[in-house]
C-alpha cells in the first residue's frame, strides 16, 4: 500500500497516546475500582461522541516527549444527552497529570472554545500539582504565568468532578467551577501534604486538610461527595441537565414525570401546627417539585438553608428554602454564603428562583459578628436585588425581620403566603421581653399581655390585605400556584435571558 | 470503620435523647433533641452508622459545636 510507513507510524503514535501512562499505575487503579481518564470520559458522555483534541501533544521538553502522552490531559468535544460539551480529563498515570506548559495550553484552548461556542465545560480533576523541572526557573515560571488563564465569567456552565488527589491546577479549576462533586477518598488542596511538610514543617493528614468531609461540611466548596467515579459522572450529567448550554439560552424543558405532585396533600402532615416543633423542609420540597427532580447542592453545608435545583412542570427552578430541622431555620454566616452562591448560579444561567420561607431570623451573636455576618447578609441581599431572573416566594410559617426581606419579601415577582404564615419583625415573645422588660417568671400577666399584643396582625391575610403578598394559599396548592405564576412571569420579551449582573461575582464566598 | 464526632450546631438544653449507645442510625436521624430558640431542634447523625457514646444527659446545657455523641461510620 502507498504510504504504508506513514500509516503505521500514525497508528503507532495514536495507540501510544491512547494507552496513557504507566501500565503498572493503570493496573493498580483498575484493581482499586478507580477509573482512568479515558474510562471516565466514556462513562460521562454519549457513546461514541468523544472527539479528541490534542492527542499528539507531549511535554515541551524533548527528552520527556516519550514519557508524556497527551501531556497528561485527555481533552476533547463530546455530547451528553445529545448536547454538545467540552470535556478535559486529567490523566494521573502520565506524570501525575502535573501542570506544565503544553497541557496548560490545551486547557486554555478548550475553555475558550467552550465559551466561544456556548458549550458547557466539564473538567475531571486529578493533579499532583505543578511539574518540576518544567516550570522551575524564571523562564519556566514566566511561561506558565504568561497570558490570561483564570479570567472566567459565567458565560457557559463549568462542572468539575474531583476524583483523586488534586493540588495546584486541578484544584484551581475546581475552585472556579459552578458545580463540584468529589469522590470520597479524593483530596482537594492548594498543595500536597508532602510539600506542606517540607515547606512549613507541618505534619498533615490529607483527609483533614482537604478530604470530602472538609470540602462538603467546613468549606462548602464541594456541592456533594459520592462513593465512585461512576456516581460522580452521573452527578455531572444531572447537574448539566438543569442548565442551559450557555447564558444565551433558557434551561432545557423536560417531560413531566407521571405522578408528579400527587402527594401534595401530605404537606399538611409534614408541617407541624405547634410553633416549637420543627420539620425537614426537604421532604416538603419533594412533594412540590416534579417527581425525582430534587437535586440539592451543598446539602451538608450551611444546613439551615436548602439550595436545590429541581423542575416544576418540566422547567428548571432553583429552590432556596429555610430548613427548621437545622438551627431552627435561622440564617447564619454559612447559609448566607450558600444563598449568595446559589443566586449567582441561577441568575447567571436564567433559572427562576423559588424561596420557601420559614425563618426565625439571623443567627447572630459574637461569633457571627466576628465572621462578618452583616457583610454576608448584605451580599445575599445585593445578589437578590441584582438578579433579573423571575423570583417567587412562598411564606410557609415564620418570616421575621431582615430575613423576611432576604428571603424575597417585597421583591418577588409573585409572592404567596400559606394560611399558616406568621409575619413580623421578631417573635412576639422576644418583642414582649424587649419592650416591657418583663420576664415571664417575674410578671407573667404583663408578659402575656404584651405577647398577645405583639401577636396581633401577623397573619397572611394582614399582609395580603395591603397587597404586600399577592395571594394566600392552601399549602396543598403550592405546586399548582407555582406552575401558573411561572407561566405568567415568562419573560418572553427577552426570551427568558436575564441581564446577568452577577456573572463575574466570586466563585467562593 | 472510623469514629466521628456528632456536634451540636447550636447552643441549647438537652430535651430528649433519641438514640442510645449501640443504636444503628441513618444519616439525618435525630440523636438528641435540644430546646433552643423556643424550638425543639434535633442534633442528627451526620452519616449512616452506629452510635458508640452519648456524652450528654437530659437538661444539660450544650454549647455551639460541642461534641454530644460519637458514632462509628
Amino acid at each position: 500500500m502507498k504510504w504504508q510507513a506513514q500509516i503505521d507510524e500514525h497508528q503507532r503514535r495514536k495507540a501510544k497516546a491512547q494507552a496513557m501512562g504507566s501500565p503498572k499505575r493503570l493496573q493498580e487503579r483498575a484493581a482499586d475500582g478507580i477509573l482512568n481518564a479515558r474510562q471516565r470520559i466514556d462513562e460521562l458522555v454519549d457513546a461514541g461522541s468523544f472527539h479528541e483534541s490534542g492527542l499528539f501533544a507531549v511535554s515541551e521538553l524533548p527528552d520527556m516527549a516519550e514519557k508524556s502522552p497527551t501531556d497528561g490531559a485527555v481533552d476533547g468535544y463530546a455530547r451528553i444527552n445529545g448536547r454538545e460539551v467540552v470535556v478535559c480529563a486529567q490523566d494521573f498515570t502520565t506524570l501525575g497529570s502535573s501542570s506544565a506548559i503544553n497541557n496548560g495550553r490545551k486547557t486554555i484552548h478548550m475553555a475558550r472554545a467552550a465559551e466561544r461556542n456556548g458549550t458547557p465545560f466539564v473538567y475531571l480533576s486529578e493533579c499532583s500539582g505543578a511539574r518540576i523541572p518544567d516550570i522551575m526557573g524564571a523562564v519556566g515560571m514566566g511561561r506558565i504565568g504568561d497570558g490570561l488563564r483564570f479570567n472566567r465569567r459565567r458565560i457557559v456552565p463549568w462542572a468539575d468532578a474531583l476524583l483523586g488527589q488534586s493540588f495546584g491546577g486541578g484544584t484551581w479549576v475546581a475552585s472556579i467551577s459552578d458545580f463540584l462533586v468529589m469522590r470520597k477518598g479524593a483530596i482537594m488542596a492548594v498543595t500536597s501534604p508532602r510539600v506542606n511538610t517540607i515547606a512549613i514543617s507541618e505534619q498533615i493528614d490529607p483527609e483533614e486538610m482537604g478530604g470530602w468531609r472538609v470540602q462538603t461540611e467546613i468549606t462548602g466548596k464541594a456541592d456533594m461527595a459520592v462513593d465512585t467515579d461512576e456516581e460522580a459522572m452521573e452527578a455531572v450529567r444531572r447537574f448539566l441537565s438543569y442548565l442551559p448550554s450557555s447564558n444565551a439560552e433558557r434551561p432545557p424543558v423536560e417531560g413531566v414525570p407521571a405522578r408528579s405532585g400527587e402527594d401534595a396533600r401530605k404537606i399538611l402532615d409534614l408541617v407541624p401546627e405547634e410553633r416549637r416543633k420543627t420539620y425537614d423542609v426537604r421532604k416538603v420540597i419533594k412533594l412540590i417539585v416534579d417527581k425525582d427532580s430534587y437535586f440539592p447542592l451543598k446539602d451538608r453545608f450551611g444546613r439551615s438553608l436548602v439550595t436545590a435545583l429541581s423542575r416544576i412542570n418540566g422547567k428548571s427552578v432553583g429552590i432556596i428554602a429555610n430548613n427548621p430541622m437545622f438551627k431552627g431555620g435561622a440564617l447564619d454566616v454559612d447559609s448566607c454564603d450558600k444563598a449568595t452562591s446559589f443566586i449567582t448560579l441561577c441568575d447567571s444561567f436564567n433559572i427562576p428562583i423559588l424561596f420557601m420561607v420559614d425563618v426565625p431570623g439571623f443567627l447572630i451573636g459574637i461569633e457571627g459578628e466576628h465572621k462578618k455576618v452583616p457583610g454576608k447578609i448584605m451580599n445575599f441581599m445585593q445578589a437578590l436585588e441584582l438578579a433579573t431572573v423571575p423570583v417567587f416566594s412562598v411564606i410557609m410559617r415564620k418570616s421575621y425581620g431582615q430575613a423576611y426581606i432576604n428571603m424575597g419579601g417585597g421583591r418577588s415577582d409573585e409572592m404567596a403566603a400559606w394560611f399558616t404564615a406568621d409575619i413580623s419583625f421578631v417573635d412576639p415573645e422576644v418583642a414582649a421581653s424587649i419592650v416591657t422588660g418583663a420576664h415571664p417568671k417575674d410578671d407573667p400577666v404583663a408578659f402575656q399581655q404584651a405577647v398577645e399584643e405583639y401577636s396581633k396582625a401577623c397573619s397572611p391575610y394582614d399582609l395580603a390585605g395591603q397587597y404586600l403578598a399577592h395571594d394566600v394559599i392552601d399549602p396543598r396548592e403550592t405546586r399548582d400556584w407555582m406552575i401558573r405564576v411561572m407561566d405568567a412571569h415568562h419573560r418572553n420579551r427577552t426570551s427568558g435571558i436575564g441581564e446577568h449582573h452577577l456573572h463575574t461575582w466570586p466563585f467562593t464566598f | 470503620m472510623a469514629e466521628i464526632e456528632i456536634k451540636s450546631e447550636i447552643a441549647g438544653k438537652v430535651w430528649l435523647i433519641e438514640a442510645e449507645a449501640g443504636a444503628t442510625v441513618e444519616e439525618d436521624d435525630p440523636v438528641i433533641i435540644l430546646e433552643s430558640m423556643k424550638m425543639e431542634i434535633p442534633v442528627v447523625a451526620p452519616e449512616d452508622g452506629k452510635i458508640t457514646e452519648i456524652l450528654v444527659a437530659k437538661d444539660d446545657p450544650v454549647a455551639e459545636d460541642q461534641v454530644v455523641a460519637k458514632m462509628e461510620v
